[in-house]
């Protein structure tokens, strides 16, 4: 019997729902100490004062760090990509989010270590808040962010580009022009299991970290970088998650836990609640999106600009990246030969956003499938034809000079319409993925056509 | 006072593996004296499956039994760099690593095989557990024998690692194009929702998706249509429920818990029909793309297109909150028309909210 293409039951699927499979908070180890942190109470502010003298010397407490016991406080997700590093493991000086984390506290139970946390004496000093992304470069916009509102290392530009063709012939040619703004918005991952993570210090002087991580050698690569410790002294432990959806790529629990760990010479755990995995885990990013497209009476896209702001929250982590695969699929699923995309990274005083399923491409199948409805609606024209006209074919030329190989527009579009009973004419009944030709091959698409592979 | 009735859908692409690639996966594997297959992979399964679909890979690229098969991801220590499980790359990068690691093995198999049967290797094949030589099935040796022989003979472990990368693609600031191909495939699907809103409380009930998902080849469909499934309630939360700023762009009434944050439940899954269509990608693992993270990308703009089908007005701030819904009947809104443009939603824009009309966003160089 060949396994591929089998309806085989899934690998651990008896142990996940009879319960015996083990996650995280499953693992048991003697004489561990709980985690809790002090958070800021503040969207911006600068840190006055903070004492922890009062909560370290409380019953049952056994360590706390603050930014001072951090090797390495600042390091960047992406720095492995080339992107500098600006959101601190614990704060310094600054909080820019409400619940940013400030202190953390190792203590003989989760009530020892949250009366620690209450214990500490912090006082802020409150900086002007920026929340909506639209008045980010407004002349009286807050700065809130030590590079600016705006992330500037797209090499020498604050912005990622796409320019493709000659986008104001395809505007002075096109009949209609079409334009539509679309503010996808931010939603929580929402895991069964919450964060969690339980970090052991071995007699051998390395550490063992229970972790929920969807990606065990990038947190390995993060704690690593946070300790200066090389990866032999690490040893990650996970590979069953309960449930990831994006929002344990960020390592948000391991690296505290292991400073805790070192410093207490205990294991350590700390497992968020459902309210702090509702409001300091990071979320998928809300957007705003403006799009403009320049059409053919026929209902050919000539072209397409593009303005998208990306609301990062308060700090960078993956949104540089996010925003790069949102600006290679803003065509869609479609061939349009003329474009000029501009997206920003824009900084905000609430939760850094981070990955979550569809990173940076959910928000622009949103805008691009409710603004290929609305040109079939301003236009006259059919919804499904207007896919299927303007669809990926072989051999055409994407946004940002890929040759397609195998594209499915039409074949799934086709296979949709008929599903639900859709009466298409025989012109697009027969529609398929090879080359275009004859009258399916409009003149501004001739130069898209790459047969011989060439490109990338 | 009415509910109404309307249809939308939307077709989209989505890429597999991470953007821009340098995404290495690797892993290796090794066999018992019985011939059994040890796998090491450090794909996390985040739920999705990647444990039973890499097992299946691995299983018939070395030609034995599913149930020979144990997969081992549990740590770092004993499995290799996978770079994480996200952008859509498990099945296609991970499946990658655990195929090429299985196709050296199977070459050990073959060579200690062809010893032991004196049959050149390249006329053996693997089936169900036994090499067999080709056009004379009656020669043929059980792996379990061969993975005997290398051990306690040859004193051979056998074994083989690999690793799936595809190089780090550039792209030039300027312009945004490549010189590679930044992804290692791209899956498509269209999705078609039927709802009911209701004009006197705005709220919006999916009653039917009808979606169809290419992905390339479906290595378990049923973990497929898990994904499908799983992602299309995902969709009906972003497009319909969900908000963690429910009065974006303030930060004010956050939920907090389970009670003030609506997701969706079991009880707002509406009938779904899927269609899985396999257009095999060239380098794909048994010719598979990605199904994970696009399974939630096309049913917010199909609902968003049926609700205009239903009460003509367009809902482009998602999620389309009955709240938002209402405010849309209400104001009904109309596009404004300047020569040959159409212009729609110019409450939003950032001409209409920036104080410099977004200058700082509009103004950069051609």
């Amino acid at each position: 019997m060949k396994a591929v293409g089998a309806r085989l039951p899934r690998y651990d699927g008896l142990g996940h729902v009879t319960g015996r499979t083990q996650f995280v908070d499953d693992v048991r180890v003697g004489k561990t100490l709980w985690v809790k942190a002090l958070r800021s109470t503040h969207h911006n502010a600068a840190i006055t004062s903070l004492d922890t003298s009062k909560a370290e010397a409380m019953k049952g407490v056994r360590a706390i760090i603050t930014h001072k016991d951090v090797p390495k406080n600042v390091y960047g997700h992406l720095e492995g990509l080339g992107v500098p590093g600006d959101e601190p493991l614990l704060a310094d000086g600054e909080v820019r989010w409400l619940g940013q984390p400030i202190a953390a506290v190792a203590a003989e139970s989760e009530a020892a270590a949250q009366a620690a946390v209450e214990a500490m004496e912090i006082s802020y000093e409150e900086r002007p808040a920026l929340f909506d992304i639209r008045n980010a470069l407004d002349p009286d916009a807050p700065e809130i962010h030590q590079w600016g509102n705006v992330y500037p290392h797209y090499g020498p530009y604050n912005h990622r580009r796409v320019r493709k063709g000659d986008i104001d012939r395809a505007f002075d040619e096109a009949d209609t022009i079409v334009e539509g703004v679309y503010r996808p918005q931010a939603i929580e991952q929402v895991p069964m299991e919450t964060q969690v993570s339980l970090v052991v210090p071995e007699a051998s002087g390395r550490l063992t970290i229970y972790s929920c991580t969807q990606a065990m050698y990038f947190s390995m690569g993060v704690v690593a970088a946070h300790l200066q410790v090389p990866l032999n002294k690490l040893k990650f432990v996970g590979g069953t998650v309960g449930g990831g959806f994006g929002g344990k790529v960020d390592t948000a629990t391991e690296t505290i836990c292991a400073l805790l760990a070192l410093k207490a010479r205990k294991p350590v755990k700390w497992r968020w609640t459902r309210e702090e995995e509702f409001l300091v885990s990071s979320t998928r990013a809300p957007w705003h999106i403006e799009l403009q497209d320049a059409v053919s009476k026929e209902g050919w896209i000539l072209g397409r600009r593009t303005v998208t702001l990306h609301d990062s929250g308060a700090y960078a982590r993956f949104s540089p990246y996010g925003l790069t695969k949102h600006a290679f699929h803003h065509s869609g699923a479609y061939t349009i030969p003329n474009l000029r995309f501009d997206g920003f990274v824009v900084f905000t005083n609430r939760v850094p956003t981070t990955a979550m399923r569809g990173f940076g491409v959910t928000s622009v199948s949103f805008a691009v499938e409710t603004h290929m409805n609305r040109i079939a609606e301003v236009m006259g024209l059919d919804p499904w034809e207007l896919r299927l006209k303007n669809a990926n074919r072989i051999g055409d030329t994407s946004g940002n000079g890929v040759v397609l190989k195998d594209p499915s527009t039409v074949a799934v579009t086709l296979a949709a319409a008929d599903r639900v009973g859709i009466e298409l004419s025989a012109e697009y009944r027969g529609m398929n993925e090879e080359p275009r030709t004859g009258a399916l091959l409009p003149e501004h698409l001739v130069a898209q056509q790459n047969l011989n592979g060439e490109g990338a | 006072m009415a509910k109404h009735h309307g249809r939308g859908f939307a077709t989209i692409e989505y890429p597999t593996g991470m953007n821009q690639n340098g995404d290495p996966s690797q892993a290796w594997i090794k066999l018992k004296p019985d011939g059994r297959v040890d796998v090491f992979s450090g794909t996390v399964d985040i739920g999705q499956g990647s444990k039973t679909v890499h097992t299946q890979i691995v299983a018939d690229a070395l030609g034995v039994p599913y149930d020979w098969v144990t997969m081992d991801n549990t740590n770092t220590d004993s499995s290799a760099v996978c770079t994480g499980t996200f952008a859509s790359r498990g099945t296609f990068i991970g499946g990658n690593a655990v195929r090429l690691a299985a196709e050296k093995v199977r070459e050990r198999i073959l060579d200690i095989a062809s010893k032991e049967l004196e049959i050149d290797p390249s006329d053996l094949d693997i089936e169900d557990g036994e090499v067999i030589a080709r056009g004379a099935p009656q020669k043929k040796i059980n792996v379990a024998d061969v993975a005997g022989a290398a051990t306690y003979n040859y004193g051979e472990l056998i074994s083989g690692s690999s690793t799936a990368l595809k190089p780090f693609a550039d792209v030039d600031d300027a312009t945004g194009q490549v010189e590679i191909e930044p992804h290692s495939a791209i899956s498509y699907a269209a999705c078609v929702a039927d709802v009911e809103v209701d004009d006197e409380t705005g709220e919006v009930v999916v009653q039917k998706l009808v979606q169809v998902y290419d992905v390339g080849r479906a290595i378990n469909p049923t973990l497929v249509e898990g994904q499908i499934e799983g992602g299309a309630i995902m969709g009906l939360g972003l497009g319909l429920l969900e908000n963690s700023y429910p009065y974006y762009p303030s930060v004010k009434h956050r939920g907090g818990q389970f009670g003030a944050y609506l997701a969706p439940a079991l009880r707002d899954m509406p009938e779904i029909d899927n269609v899985i269509i396999e257009n095999p990608s060239a380098d794909g693992p048994f010719g598979a793309k990605a199904i994970g993270e696009m399974a939630n990308n096309a049913q917010p703009p199909a609902i968003a297109n049926a609700i205009f089908d239903a009460v003509g007005v367009w809902l482009t701030e998602m999620p389309a909150t009955p709240d938002r819904v209402l405010e849309a009947l209400a104001a009904k809104r109309e596009p404004t028309r300047d020569g040959k443009r159409v212009v729609f939603d110019e409450h939003l824009s950032l001409k209409a909210v920036s104080a410099n009309q977004g200058e700082g966003f509009f103004g950069v160089e051609a």
